[in-house]
């Protein structure tokens, strides 16, 4: 069972169309909205985010493999899909 | 001002006149893609109207105010080098001049560019 | 509708891009040249009363010196607020840092108002407002 964890905006529309993918591709995912979190889980992510090196969302763990940015194809490509 | 008050088509139409002005000599103009050009300008509106500062919709702020300036529309300057390199901006609001279909820009972090 | 226009300025005094604050019967008003086109606006800022001749004109699109509010000329809308100054996280000293605290609750409440505009028409060079 794939382990799927997404960072997002709000006011992003590539986040949209990250969670459009895993929702049209019927794949369970959690997803935290980074504008509307509160400080600690905020910092959190940023501290996750930081240690991988980007600025940007969507963030998005696969199991251990990170993509940023709106990737559909290698979401696929690790989904086995 | 409260998100209430700022005419929102106004102040896109603003906007898109002072960023304009800025892109243009750094190689960049708006995307064609007018849905996402209405849509980002608008989330700007709104993160204006709540922070004073129209903010990429697509990178986090931090609440420090050094890194923040760093994402501030249009935050080109600050990420010249990556923008260059996928030709467009993190949020896709501007594209490079020479480029005539915009979806085939994928939204790639830095590490990756090389790779491609 | 009533009109009233008062001789203002020539429009020799006024270049393309440029604004001139007059008082015509008590009223402040900005002259601005838009691409030479002629608008007259109030002098004041709809945030905190500041003079906007002292701010930027770019197009329509006129920048208040104090905050950075902004406002199209051909209206009077208002169209942002204040920008923020953020001195970082240093910590004031304590009786600075209440004083901050109590005007950053107090502007908290300030709203950037659009602003009065008047019409204007040229006779023979000179730039008439109609202050009714």
């Amino acid at each position: 069972m794939n382990k799927i964890t997404v960072y997002t905006l709000s006011t992003c529309p590539w986040c949209r169309k990250t969670k459009n993918f895993f929702n049209e591709h019927k794949i369970p995912f959690t997803y935290i909205d980074y504008d509307l979190a509160d400080e600690p889980t905020q910092r959190r992510i940023l501290q996750e985010v930081d240690a991988a090196g980007v600025n940007g969302f969507p963030y998005v763990k696969i199991n251990d493999e990170v993509i940023v940015g709106y990737q559909p194809d290698r979401y696929s490509k690790a989904l086995g899909l | 001002m409260s998100k209430s008050l700022v005419n929102i088509e106004s102040r896109k139409k603003s906007l898109h006149y002072f960023f304009e002005k800025v892109v243009g000599p750094l190689g960049f103009k708006f995307t064609s893609d007018e849905d996402l050009m209405n849509f980002l300008l608008e989330q700007e509106v709104i993160l204006e109207s709540k922070h004073g500062i129209p903010f990429c919709p697509c990178q986090p702020l931090r609440n420090d105010r050094a890194r923040d300036m760093q994402i501030v529309c249009p935050c080109i300057p600050f990420h010249r080098k990556h923008f260059d390199e996928i030709k467009r901006c993190w949020c896709g609001l501007f594209i490079h001049k020479d480029i005539i279909d915009p979806d085939k820009l994928p939204q790639l972090p830095p590490k990756e560019v090389n790779n491609e | 509708m009533s009109e009233r226009f008062i001789k203002a300025i020539s429009t020799d005094e006024i270049a393309p891009g440029g604004m001139k604050a007059v008082e015509l019967d008590g009223n402040e008003i900005v002259i601005c040249n838009s691409g030479g086109k002629y608008y007259a606006i109030q002098r004041r800022c709809g945030h905190m009363n500041a003079p906007l001749d002292m701010g930027t004109l770019d197009g329509i699109y006129l920048t208040c010196p104090m905050h950075c509010a902004q406002f199209d000329i051909t209206n009077g809308e208002a169209l942002s607020g204040p920008v923020p100054s953020d001195i970082g996280h240093e910590i004031p000293p304590p009786f600075l840092g209440k004083y901050l605290q109590n005007i950053g609750m107090l502007m908290k409440h300030v709203r950037t108002e659009s602003i009065r505009t008047y019409t204007t028409k040229l006779e023979a060079g000179w730039i008439q407002i109609n202050i009714k």
